[in-house]
C-alpha cells in the first residue's frame, strides 16, 4: 500500500519547490531504495505535462567504482553526464541509501579525487541553476539505515520525515507558502543588521553580518526546509563556540568541537574524539578556517538530532555556522573544498544579540516581523 | 570492451546482481561503464497516463547516448512481465514509432560497426513463471542456454560461431527458400541478402543464422506455433498470409485485435524484416521469451517489421516482432528446389 504521504511529498516536490511547467525536463537521481519518492515524482510531472526520467543508481556501484577503478576512471566525467546537465530544466536528488556506511572504508584520497571530478560537473549545474536555466531540489525517502542513524525505528523515522516536510497535512503547500513568507521577512529584518552576538555554554561569538543578504531557505532547494543564512564578513568573526551536536563530515563525526576565533580565522580548534580529523579539514586550505555561512534553524517540526544535516541544519531553536566556502549570491567570497556544518543548541539556553539588542532567546526570536504571502515566488 | 568505450549499462534495478558484475568487468577492460537504470512502473505510468506529446517525447540524452556511446549492454529484469498488458495498443504504437529515429541511428551505428551492444536476460521470478518454472530451474535454464555450465564458455561459441558462419557462408548463395510444416508452406527470396551469423555478439544466449528477405518476395502462408509477445500482451496460434510480400490476410486464437493493431503500425509491418533459423541445441524448451525461443535449436522465426541493415534487408518499420516456428516435428525447408534441412536439422554434411 502506497503511503499518502510519499504521494504528497512527491506533488510538493513537483509544484511548489520546483515549480514545474509544461513541457519542461525533469531527472529523478535517486537509489533504488528511494522507488517510492521517484515514482511519484515521475506520476506528478506527468500531470503537470512535463518530460520526466529517472536516473537510478544501484547499490554497491559507487564502491566498486572506488575501489576497482583507475586513476583515469576515477577522474572520467562522461560526454553523456556534460550533455544531461546542460539539457535538463530541472533536477530533484533523492538522497536515500540502503546502508549509510557502505563508503566509510573507501581509501579517502581515491574518494576525493573522484569528488573533485564531479565537482566539475555540479558548478556547472549550480551555475546553470543560478542563471535560473535550471531548477533543483535535494529530498530524502526515509529507509532503516537512515532511520538507524536517527536511532529510530522505520516507522517513527518516516513520521520525522513527513512532519517535517508538513506532508501529513492536508495542503502542504499552502504552509510551505506561509514558512516563505515569514522566512523573507525575517530575512529582510535580518539585513539591517551589523554584528551579531551569539551567547551560550561555551560560547561568545561576534560575527559581522554588515551589507551581507540573507536568503530564505524556504522549500525550493531543500525539502525540508527551514533557515535563514548569509556569508558573515569574511574577517570578522571572533571570540569562541562550542558545538552541542557532533559534527558530521562524509559520515565522520567529530564531537564537542569547540572553535576560536580572530579577525574571522579560526585560531584554536578541539575536539573530544575525532580531534585529528578535524586539524586535518582545517589545514585543506587557507578557506577551511574561515566561515562561510551562519544560519538560524526554524523548522520546529524538526525537534531533534538526525545525524543527517539535511534535518539538523534547520532543526528549529539552533544556529549553525559552516566552515568553508561561502554563498556568493549572499555577498560571500570565502572559496574553499570544505563547507562543514557545525550545529550549535540555543533551546536550552542562548541568547542573540543583533547591534547589542537581545533578538533571540532559548531558541526562538523574540518578534515576528510582519509577513506577506505570495502566490508565486 | 576496449580501453577508453563507453558502455551503456541499461536495466532496472531487478538486474542490479548482473549489472554489478558487468561494472567491474568492464571497469577492469578499461572501459568507462555509464548506468542507465529505470523502474519497471516508469513506463507503466506513461504509458497508461502520458499525454500523447509526452509519450511522443523522446528524451535527448538517449539520442546522446545512441551517438557517444561505444558499447550498449541491456539487461532485461522485469519484476512483471505483463504489467504493461492493459496498456492501450495504438497508445504503445504511438510510444513506438516516435522513438523509431533513435531506433534506426542506433542500428545504423552498429551495422557501420561504431557501436557494438548485446542483450541479455538476467532471470527474475517474473521471466520464471512465463516460462513455468521455478526460479531455480530458469536459471539453470538461462545459463544452460548460454553454454556457462560448460568449462570454457568462450571456447564453446566461438565453436558454435564457426559453425554458424559455414552455415551462413553456404546459405549466402541461395536465391530462394521455402518452408513446408503443418499450416506452413512459405517461399522468401534471399538473392544477394547477406545471412548473419549470431554467435553470442549482439544477444546472449544466441544461436542463430539470420537474414533480411527480398521485401517484395514473400509468398504464401505460415502458422506459428508458439505464442507471440508484444510488451506484456500475447497473440497466439498466428497465421499470416502473405502475397508479393505484404501480409494479406492475418487471424489468431488468442490476442487478433493486438496482431492487427501491430501490423496497421505503419506499412513496414506488414513485411519481412527478418528470416532465421534457430541453432542453439542447448534451447529446447519454448519459455515465452523471443530472447530464447527464437534460438531454439530447430526453429525457423519471421520477423515483421524493421530489417537489420546489416543483412542488406532495406524494410522500414517501427515495428520488429519476432514469430516462432517450430520445425522439429514434420517439416521441410528447399533452397533452391533442394531439400536442405528436415525435422528441424540441416541435412548432413551442410556444415
Amino acid at each position: 500500500v502506497n503511503d499518502p504521504r510519499v504521494e504528497k511529498l512527491a506533488e510538493l516536490i513537483v509544484n511548489y519547490s520546483l515549480e514545474l511547467e509544461e513541457g519542461r525536463i525533469l531527472r529523478v537521481d535517486t537509489s533504488e531504495v528511494g522507488g517510492p519518492l521517484a515514482l511519484g515524482i515521475y506520476r506528478a510531472a506527468l500531470e503537470v505535462g512535463a518530460h520526466p526520467y529517472t536516473n537510478v543508481m544501484l547499490d554497491g556501484v559507487a564502491e566498486i567504482l572506488l575501489g576497482d577503478g583507475s586513476e583515469e576512471q576515477l577522474e572520467y566525467v562522461s560526454p553523456l553526464q556534460w550533455n544531461e546537465i546542460e539539457t535538463i530544466d530541472a533536477l530533484v536528488t533523492i538522497w536515500s541509501e540502503a546502508n549509510t556506511r557502505a563508503l566509510t572504508r573507501v581509501e579517502p584520497d581515491r574518494q576525493a579525487r573522484h569528488l573533485a571530478a564531479l565537482r566539475k560537473l555540479s558548478n556547472r549545474r549550480w551555475e546553470r541553476i543560478s542563471n535560473g536555466q535550471m531548477r533543483w531540489c535535494g529530498t530524502l525517502f526515509p529507509t532503516h539505515a537512515h532511520a538507524q542513524e536517527a536511532e529510530m525505528s522505520l516507522e517513527e523515522y518516516e513520521d520525522f520525515v513527513f512532519s517535517a516536510c508538513h506532508v501529513d497535512e492536508d495542503d502542504p503547500a499552502a504552509h510551505w507558502r506561509l514558512v516563505a513568507a515569514s522566512l523573507a521577512a525575517r530575512a529582510e529584518a535580518l539585513e539591517s543588521v551589523r554584528e551579531l552576538r551569539i551567547v551560550g555554554p561555551d560560547t561568545d561569538l561576534r560575527i559581522g553580518v554588515e551589507g551581507r543578504k540573507w536568503l530564505a531557505a524556504d522549500g525550493r532547494y531543500n525539502m525540508p526546509d527551514g533557515e535563514v543564512f548569509t556569508s558573515p564578513i569574511e574577517t570578522d568573526t571572533e571570540g569562541e563556540i562550542r558545538f552541542s551536536f557532533p559534527a558530521v563530515y562524509h559520515g565522520r563525526e567529530v564531537t564537542d568541537v569547540r572553535l576560536r576565533f580572530a579577525d574571522g580565522s579560526v585560531t584554536a580548534a578541539e575536539a573530544a574524539r575525532g580531534d585529528d580529523y578535524l586539524q586535518s579539514l582545517l589545514g585543506i586550505d587557507e578557506g577551511a578556517r574561515v566561515v562561510g555561512e551562519f544560519a538560524f534553524g526554524l523548522n520546529y517540526e524538526i525537534d531533534r538530532w538526525s545525524r543527517n544535516i539535511l534535518f539538523d541544519e534547520k532543526i528549529g531553536g539552533t544556529v549553525h555556522l559552516a566552515l568553508g566556502s561561502g554563498f556568493p549570491q549572499a555577498g560571500g567570497h570565502n572559496s574553499s573544498g570544505l563547507h562543514w556544518d557545525m550545529i550549535c543548541d540555543l533551546r536550552a539556553e542562548g541568547e542573540v544579540y543583533a547591534d547589542g539588542e537581545l533578538i533571540w532567546k532559548a531558541g526562538r526570536f523574540l518578534a515576528e516581523p510582519a509577513a506577506e504571502v505570495v502566490e508565486h515566488r | 570492451v576496449r580501453p577508453g568505450d563507453i558502455v551503456l549499462l541499461s536495466s532496472s534495478p531487478h538486474g542490479a546482481p548482473l549489472i554489478r558484475s558487468l561494472y567491474r568487468r568492464v571497469l577492469a577492460a578499461g572501459g568507462h561503464p555509464h548506468l542507465r537504470v529505470r523502474f519497471d512502473g516508469e513506463a507503466e505510468a506513461l504509458l497508461k497516463n502520458g499525454r500523447d506529446d509526452q509519450l511522443e517525447w523522446v528524451n535527448p540524452a538517449s539520442a546522446e547516448d545512441v551517438e557517444r556511446a561505444d558499447v550498449r549492454i541491456a539487461v532485461e529484469a522485469d519484476v512483471n512481465t505483463r504489467s504493461l498488458s492493459s496498456v492501450d495498443p495504438a497508445r504503445q504504437s504511438l510510444y513506438s514509432r516516435a522513438r523509431e529515429a533513435v531506433r534506426d541511428r542506433y542500428f545504423e551505428r552498429a551495422a557501420a560497426g561504431e557501436l557494438r551492444w548485446v542483450v541479455t536476460l538476467f532471470p527474475t521470478k517474473a521471466a520464471a513463471q512465463d516460462a513455468e518454472m521455478s526460479l531455480r530451474q530458469y536459471e539453470d535454464f538461462v545459463y544452460r542456454a548460454g553454454l556457462l555450465d560448460l568449462d570454457d564458455p568462450i571456447e564453446e561459441w566461438e565453436s558454435l560461431g564457426a559453425t554458424l558462419r559455414r552455415l551462413s557462408a553456404w546459405l549466402g548463395e541461395k536465391r530462394e527458400l521455402r518452408v513446408v510444416a503443418e499450416g506452413t508452406d512459405l517461399t522468401v527470396n534471399v538473392a544477394g541478402r547477406t545471412w548473419i551469423p549470431c554467435d553470442g555478439k549482439e544477444n546472449f544466449p544466441d544461436g542463430e543464422v539470420f537474414t533480411g528477405p527480398v521485401e517484395s518476395s514473400v509468398e504464401g502462408t505460415v502458422r506459428f506455433s508458439y505464442p507471440a509477445n508484444f510488451a506484456g500482451r500475447v497473440v497466439k496460434d498466428v497465421e499470416l498470409r502473405f502475397s508479393g510480400g505484404e501480409v494479406v490476410e492475418s487471424n489468431a486464437s488468442e490476442g487478433e485485435e493486438l496482431l492487427h493493431e501491430m501490423l496497421a503500425m505503419d506499412d513496414g509491418a506488414r513485411r519481412a524484416g527478418e528470416f532465421a533459423f534457430g541453432l542453439n541445441d542447448a534451447v529446447q524448451e519454448f519459455t515465452g521469451h523471443t530472447l530464447f525461443d527464437e534460438k531454439i535449436g530447430g526453429t525457423m522465426h519471421l520477423a515483421l517489421g524493421k530489417s537489420y541493415p546489416e543483412s542488406g534487408g532495406v524494410n522500414q518499420s517501427a515495428l520488429h516482432w519476432d514469430l516462432v516456428c517450430d520445425l522439429r516435428g514434420e517439416s521441410e525447408v528447399y533452397a533452391d528446389g533442394e531439400l536442405v534441412y528436415r525435422d528441424g536439422r540441416f541435412l548432413e554434411g551442410i556444415v
